[in-house]
């Protein structure tokens, strides 16, 4: 999209701490010898030494936070499984394997349009990573991105302290009604699309079925909307084929061979109206 | 200093690591990670006569020590590889062996005859193994005369080696080995993947959308050494082994069982540049062992 990417490296990185920040939920701090990753970008992280086998493939995260001067990077995950538990488990000053920056990034929203389009970041659950780090960069550049954040309930909110740097304009939801509004993030997004807004323009990260949602409300108001897809991985970086999405405009492709759409490489971020939901 | 030159069915490598296929693309996905001219060699993502969209996802899901892989051959076909990818590849210092499958012997031949007019492949290997083709793949290379219908067919269409691609599934593969060599097959590269399956039983459904994938890793690498095995002792014409290879002591295994070669898969996914780090392996490794020339190494199994 509007920049090309930095390139990848496959690096050793060392875990600088780890911690909770919400139940279940784990930030990792780590000391990386590059910052330079987009919004949007992922990293895959190999938490086992090279000799075992356990867990097999690598995780794919989301780049949460970029601190330069520290030389820092967060990523921000939920604790489902083998690879999410062993990550968790890596003692502050041991190395996990890192390859990255992968993938394309948020475009910004075009400076020179009059009025200039309002964000509005979408996220649900392991979703909301990337929307933190794209909104910190959005207010950097003179946006003031409004962040909706919708979670199963309130032990499951990442704390204000980590979304404040993304938005001054945090609004949440939670589907059992224990913070914030009761039931789901696209209930939010209806209102914030009801308001005057001048123009919004919306990105959204979360399960599928709420990115969905969140698809289809924009296009009935023709609103721009981009979506950062999550595929089950295994390179992540185009070579497997295996976390692939169906292009919507599959019609006026040359050959069937572009049908489906690489999620780690293609993406993972797609204008919303070029897939099939 | 071990000499690592390989000559495997007429085909002079610079070593004998390889890349196996579909698990490097083209090529220039791995290029940042992979400075391909340290291998032998790579063998390209299969081809088919026409484009493939390939089939519904989920296609990958993690296995104990392996993954389920259900991509199906999504795929430029032949003349989207030969515009599209082959420029890249055409320009890399180190072989090229171009993977094939096709719905009929026929189809398979005519791919193989416009190959031989491309300057620059150094073989053509046949994928008579995909378990994630309905229309070919493992449907001739379960069968002895299948496999052996279209090796020939290959055989008699192009000047360049043939290597058949063996799949595991099979009840004996001894007899499909003698089946492809008497159609021809100047190699063998083995094993395909072997057919496996995961299931979700909360919600009582596959994981993959294809239901059934191919299982690959260090999981398998124990089959592929005993299938090995049979297969050496069957045929004479020299093997490419494969199957869970992620480490140069792995690697130098399949040799001693009877691999002139070997290709690396699965591992790349994990550890891009993993290859190179196997062909330093064997070197070092076969240095340290006094081994003046990789090739003494092979088939030195004793029993
Ligand atoms: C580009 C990308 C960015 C991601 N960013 C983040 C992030 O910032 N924070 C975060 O918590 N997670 C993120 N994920 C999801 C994360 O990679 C998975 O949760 C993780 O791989 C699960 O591994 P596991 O072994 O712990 O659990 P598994 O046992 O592999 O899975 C546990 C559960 O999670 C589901 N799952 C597994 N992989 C994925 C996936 N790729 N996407 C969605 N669900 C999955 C499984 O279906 C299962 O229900 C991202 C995924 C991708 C592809
Ligand atoms: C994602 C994936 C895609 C594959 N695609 C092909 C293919 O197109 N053609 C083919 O002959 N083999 C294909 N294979 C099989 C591999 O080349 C190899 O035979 C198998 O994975 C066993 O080796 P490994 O355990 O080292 O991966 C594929 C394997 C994987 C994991
Ligand atoms: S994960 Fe391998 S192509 Fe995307």
């Amino acid at each position: 999209m509007n920049e090309p990417s930095p390139p990848a490296i496959d690096v050793q990185v060392r875990v600088v701490a780890t911690t909770e920040v919400a139940e279940a939920f784990f930030q990792t701090r780590l000391q990386v010898p590059d910052t330079t990753i987009r919004p949007g970008q992922f990293v895959q992280l190999r938490p086992r030494s090279q000799q075992s086998v356990y867990p097999f493939l690598r995780i794919p995260l989301s780049v949460a936070a970029v601190d330069v001067q520290q030389q820092t990077i967060d990523v921000l995950y939920e604790q489902v499984g083998p690879k999410t538990t062993a990550l968790r488990h890596i003692a502050a000053g041991d190395e996990v394997g890192f390859l990255g920056p992968l993938g394309n990034h948020f475009p910004m929203p075009d400076p020179g349009a009059d009025p200039v389009a309002v964000p509005v970041l979408v996220g649900g659950g392991i979703g909301v990573p990337p929307l933190i780090y794209f909104g910190t960069s959005l207010r950097s550049h003179g946006h003031e991105p409004i962040l909706l954040v919708g979670a199963r309930s309130a032990n499951k909110h990442l704390p204000d302290r980590l979304l404040e740097p993304a938005s001054a304009d945090v609004r949440r939801a939670s589907d059992d009604g224990t913070l914030g509004h009761a039931g789901f993030v696209t209930g939010l997004l209806q209102k914030a699309l009801d308001e005057p807004l001048s123009s919004p323009i919306v990105y959204t990260c979360g399960p599928h079925g709420m990115m969905a949602a969140v698809a289809r409300l924009c296009a009935e108001r023709e609103v721009p909307c981009f979506a950062s897809l999550e595929e089950y991985m295994a390179c992540g970086f185009g070579v497997c084929v295996g976390c692939v999405v169906e292009r919507a405009n599959k019609e006026s492709l040359p050959s069937p061979y572009g049908h489906y759409a690489r999620v780690c490489l293609d993406g993972p971020i797609f204008d919303a109206r070029q897939i099939v939901w | 200093m071990t000499d690592l030159r390989t000559n495997f069915a007429g085909i002079e490598l610079r070593n004998p690591v390889l890349l196996a296929s579909g698990t490097c693309g083209y090529g220039e996905e791995l290029a940042p990670f992979l400075d391909l001219s340290r291998l032998g060699g790579i063998v390209t993502k299969t081809i088919t006569p026409e484009p493939r969209a390939g089939n519904a996802p989920p296609r990958i899901v993690e296995t104990a020590a392996g993954m389920l892989n259900s991509i199906g051959l999504q795929n430029p076909g032949l003349q989207g590889f030969i515009v599209d990818k082959w420029p890249y590849l055409a320009a890399l210092d180190t072989k090229i062996i171009v993977n094939i499958a096709a719905p009929t012997a026929a189809l398979h031949a005519e791919m193989a005859a416009r190959l031989d007019d491309v300057e620059g492949i150094a073989g053509i290997e046949v994928n008579i193994s995909s378990p994630n083709m309905k229309d070919g793949g493992m449907l001739f290379g379960c069968s002895p005369t299948a496999s052996n219908e279209v090796i020939a067919a290959v055989r008699a269409a192009t000047r360049l080696p043939v290597i058949a691609k063996l799949t595991p599934n099979v009840t004996d593969i001894a007899a499909i080995a003698r089946a492809v060599v008497d159609g021809g097959a100047d190699g063998i590269a083995m094993i395909n993947t072997l057919l496996g399956m995961a299931v979700d039983w909360r919600t009582r459904k596959p994981i993959l959308g294809n239901i059934t994938g191919g299982l690959s890793g260090p999981a398998i690498k124990p089959v592929a050494l005993a299938l090995l095995w049979k297969v050496h002792q069957a045929v004479d014409v020299p093997i490419m082994g494969l199957g869970g290879i992620t480490s140069a002591e792995d690697a130098l295994e399949f040799l001693v069982t009877g691999a002139t070669a070997v290709q690396v898969g699965t591992a790349t996914f994990i550890e891009p540049g993993g290859a190179a780090d196997i062909v330093a392996g064997i070197e070092s490794h076969c240095a340290a062992a006094g081994i003046s020339r990789v090739g003494e190494l092979v088939g030195t199994l004793g029993v």
